[in-house]
């Protein structure tokens, strides 16, 4: 067994690009390979100079979008951020927290402002980013928050504050009707043309009397709310123990857990630190050579548009993600979706099959009739399919099956089917790079 | 990941409607594509399953017992508030007075059982009077958790338990089904609900018409066939890390799929095989439960389905509008479904089973909704259910400690009754302690 190996290679790069963002372009990982370790987590983490974009606008049918009133459109707004962003880690971790703070069926100014909301905070303290979600206007209205006043409080946010936003468990029935009264006050604005006109704090409707929440009393408001969830001593495991999953496969072991939540705790709930702790960690680079992580959908589809240097040019990758079972912006609950091995099943892997034909269809990835050579080796073949899709990791066994298959598309060809069956060997292998069973791990 | 609801899934399905917008998609290939049958089909099983024999194994299983009852479980996922929904007419007042703007004007009035109905459950009503629903109002369980997450967990398994557990249906399929037939429990999805969670039996979800064929633009004939020998030939490895195993599975089972719903598609003239002669109401639950009494009239030995409705009940705001949507679509896909099982002949092999997580607090808030609370409402329906009111209403002016409705009924007595009744099987094979729920004359 080889000594684990403390170089960093281009691998290792492509892992870190995968985990932490959308995979590395063939340049990026040659790049940041030559740079090493320290500075490529600099770059992911902080950010480098230059712009947060680039490449071409998205458009479709040759129309910008319009994320507001055309179905799809805010998915597709979102991908390009995504594709583009010279931030990866920013959108990466806006995506967990829409999955952690998930919200649906509310109007898209809301939803796309709560966007901003969650990538402009994405990487700083918790309790800063907890506050707007708890003001934000898309979840105070899907959890009833707004609205909910002295008279008759509304259980349905501090119950999923504390069970899923927060803490897990450590805490009572009690405690939420509590923190539900603690949390009265909002108000719900409307034009009068039944438009949403804002949310407002009115202290009348607030219950200011005393409440007692994890064994405290106090005359109790949202802020107290905000600052009990996050000082109880279940948070900081909690929120470590979910990110570490959304980075790492292998098992948290007891010793990194307890020093994760110290790197939190120490510097004041704040997320960037701990996000770079498990960046860094070698378990985040285990099993080069056979990753072992699903891709989620958004993943998939980012991470193939990427490599293949495709922009957002069409409208399709919108019910091609639905069909994969991740929709941005409608998660199927409060809950989030449910990642890992879940993401796959025999729909949902025939979906990532057919997101894969509208790659191949279209340049820079469509192989035109008569464009391929039908004297090229199987290696030569295969070499040029790798090339086109981004030099994308593939086991062993799938690469001797595919260079199989150059030599049997050949075979038995009439001579009116050689180009034919040529131009269609580099379809099949640029298919099969991107949406075989390879394609779907990091 | 991450999810702590890991065990509980979500608690509603994925939104249909934007699945649909595939069907709208201007695209030549889906014409030929195909829908019936050939929905995608994703197999559930614990062991490593002859997947290519799926037909045969249901074709032999159905040959086996042709007339073996069905369950059909529906869920109204958000917690369905049982008063607006079955009106307790004989205490008007009381009710009232609970909810002064979200209470219902008109309900329709069910007999003489000083029950109405909420005037958007118009086909509910027809089939309670022609005796085909037993209401089981106030249904439940002692000490409620109020969160959707547990107490959905709850009802799939069928026991009170944080833990990770097989649905209570899958169970009964792990006890008393077939270890080759994955359509003899089959969800009406793009994934399996957790009620038919098996631990050995195999199980399966069908989506909504989509095609399950394979295809690759600019690729036909010999070399399409070649590549996806190919295809199948890079997922037969059968890794053990989970991740790994399930994209080669899904992968490798997603062709054979392809290959054998095959000759189930719609045909060139676009003619389904699988249409009857009722026509459904618009939306989601009734094209669910259209291709589901399709897959009943075939013999392919499915014994236990679920279908999850599409509305919200989780009605904390806006209660009037969002419960009388939700009830509307509820009521008129129950409603075709009834009569078009009856229609193909098959609906005395069928039992539906409607239920929902929770009930909802008497007293409603100030959102003009109502919040979690206990004692909702399910029921059967089919030609051989004993109709009427099968449990007692919830007394009004008697709430428990936490200004709840008193339970009336334990669900697990309804899920006992069900597999004693109507699947013939000993209820404690499935439900621990089954012997302390006591039973429901469910079943004529």
């Amino acid at each position: 067994m080889a000594r684990p190996s403390s170089r960093w290679t281009d691998l290792h790069v492509r892992r870190l690009f995968w985990r932490a963002g959308f995979g590395a372009t063939d340049k990026e990982a040659t790049h940041f390979a030559k740079r090493g370790k320290q500075a490529t987590l600099n770059w992911i983490v902080n950010g480098g100079k230059g712009p947060s974009m680039v490449g071409p606008a998205p458009t479709v049918d040759g129309h910008t979008l319009d994320p507001t009133n055309e179905w799809g459109h805010d998915v597709l707004w979102w991908l390009d951020r995504m594709v583009r962003s010279q931030r990866p880690l920013v959108e990466k971790m806006t995506l967990f927290w829409h999955d952690h703070f998930a919200t649906r069926d509310q109007d898209r100014p809301l939803m796309l402002r709560q966007n901003k909301m969650l990538r402009g905070r994405a990487l700083g303290p918790f309790p800063t980013l907890l506050k707007a979600v708890t003001l934000d206007p898309a979840m105070q209205m899907f959890l009833s928050l707004a609205d909910s006043d002295k008279e008759a409080p509304n259980e349905n946010y501090a119950r999923e504050l504390m069970e899923l936003f927060t803490l897990g468990k450590g805490y009572s029935e009690h405690d939420i009707r509590e923190a539900a009264r603690a949390l009265t006050g909002f108000q719900t604005h409307w034009t009068r043309g039944g438009d949403f006109g804002g949310i407002t704090y009115e202290p009348d409707n607030h219950d200011p009397g005393m409440k007692k929440i994890f064994h405290k009393r106090g005359r109790f408001d949202w802020h107290d709310v905000v600052a009990l969830v996050t000082q109880h001593p279940n948070h900081a495991p909690f929120l470590v123990e979910k990110l570490w999953a959304y980075f790492v496969t292998e098992p948290l072991d007891r010793r990194t857990r307890t020093r994760l939540v110290h790197v939190y705790r120490s510097s004041g709930l704040k997320i960037k630190p701990l996000v770079a702790a498990i960046l860094a960690h070698p378990k985040l680079y285990a099993k080069l050579d056979s990753p072992e992580m699903v891709k989620s959908p958004v993943v998939f589809v980012t991470g193939a548009l990427r490599s293949t240097h495709r922009y957002i040019d069409d409208d399709n990758w919108s019910w091609l993600l639905d069909n994969m079972g991740q929709y941005p912006f409608e998660p199927p609950s409060v809950a989030g979706w449910d990642w890992g091995p879940a993401w796959l099943n025999t729909n949902t892997a025939r979906a990532r099959f057919t997101a894969v034909n509208y790659l191949v269809q279209h340049p820079p990835l469509k192989v035109d009739d008569k464009s391929i050579s039908p004297e090229l080796s199987a290696d030569e073949h295969l070499a040029m399919a790798l090339e086109a899709v981004g030099n994308p990791w593939i086991s062993k066994s799938t690469e001797s099956s595919l260079k199989a298959m150059v030599s049997r598309l050949s075979q038995g060809a009439k001579s009116w089917e050689i180009q034919s069956r040529a131009d269609m060997t580099q379809r099949a292998l640029r298919h099969l790079l991107l949406s075989g069973p390879d394609a779907q791990l990091h | 990941m991450p999810n702590a609801h890991r065990a509980c899934d979500d608690f509603r399905s994925t939104s249909e409607s934007r699945r649909r917008s595939f069907l709208d998609t201007p695209l030549s290939r889906r014409q030929v594509i195909g829908r019936g049958l050939g929905a995608g089909l994703a197999v559930y099983a614990a062991k490593a399953m002859p997947i290519a024999r799926i037909l045969e194994a249901a074709s032999a299983e159905a040959a086996v017992a042709p007339n073996a009852p069905v369950v059909v479980a529906v869920f109204l996922p958000g917690g369905c508030d049982l008063l607006d929904t079955i009106v307790p007419v004989g205490q008007y007042g009381r009710y009232a007075d609970l909810r002064p703007s979200v209470k219902i004007d008109a309900p329709l009035p069910l007999g003489s059982t000083g029950l109405g109905v909420n005037p958007q459950l118009t086909g509910i009503k027809d089939l309670f009077e022609a005796g085909k629903i037993g209401l089981m109002p106030g249904i439940d369980y002692a000490n409620p958790d109020l969160s959707h997450f547990h107490s959905r967990h709850f009802w799939e398994t069928g026991l009170i338990t944080p833990d990770q557990a097989t649905g209570w249906l899958g169970r009964w399929l792990d006890h008393g089904g077939s270890q080759d037939n994955p359509l003899q429990g089959v969800s009406m999805d793009y994934s399996l609900s957790p009620v038919l969670r098996s631990g050995s039996a195999p199980v399966a979800a069908v989506s909504s018409p989509d095609g399950a064929q394979f295809w690759i633009p600019g690729m036909w004939g010999t070399a399409f066939d070649r590549a996806m020998e190919t295809w199948t030939q890079i997922s037969s490895a059968r890794p053990a890390a989970p991740g790994p195993a399930a994209a080669h599975a899904a992968a490798r089972q997603a062709k054979a799929v392809a290959d054998i719903l095959a000759p189930y598609q719609k045909d060139d003239k676009g003619n389904d095989p699988l249409k009857g002669t009722i026509t459904y109401p618009d939306g989601d639950l009734s094209e669910r439960l259209q291709v589901l009494a399709g897959l009943l009239s075939l013999p392919l030995g499915i014994r236990v389905a679920t279908v999850d409705a599409n509305g919200d009940f989780d009605t904390h705001d806006n209660q009037a509008k969002e419960l009388s949507d939700g009830l509307a679509e509820v009521s008129g896909a129950l409603a075709a479904f009834q009569a078009d099982i009856e229609a193909r002949g098959v609906a005395d092999r069928v039992l539906t089973l409607v239920w929902s997580e929770f009930g909802r607090r008497p007293e409603q808030n100030d959102s003009g909704g109502t919040d979690h609370g206990a004692g909702g409402i399910a029921w059967v329906q089919g030609t051989r259910v004993a109709g009427g009111v099968l449990t007692d209403y919830p007394d009004l002016n008697r709430f428990d400690s936490e200004d709840n409705l008193n339970v009336t009924v334990d669900f697990r007595r309804v899920y006992c009754s069900v597999l004693e009744q109507w699947l013939g099987t000993d209820a404690a094979q499935v439900i621990p302690n089954a012997g302390a729920f006591g039973r429901l004359q469910l079943v004529r």
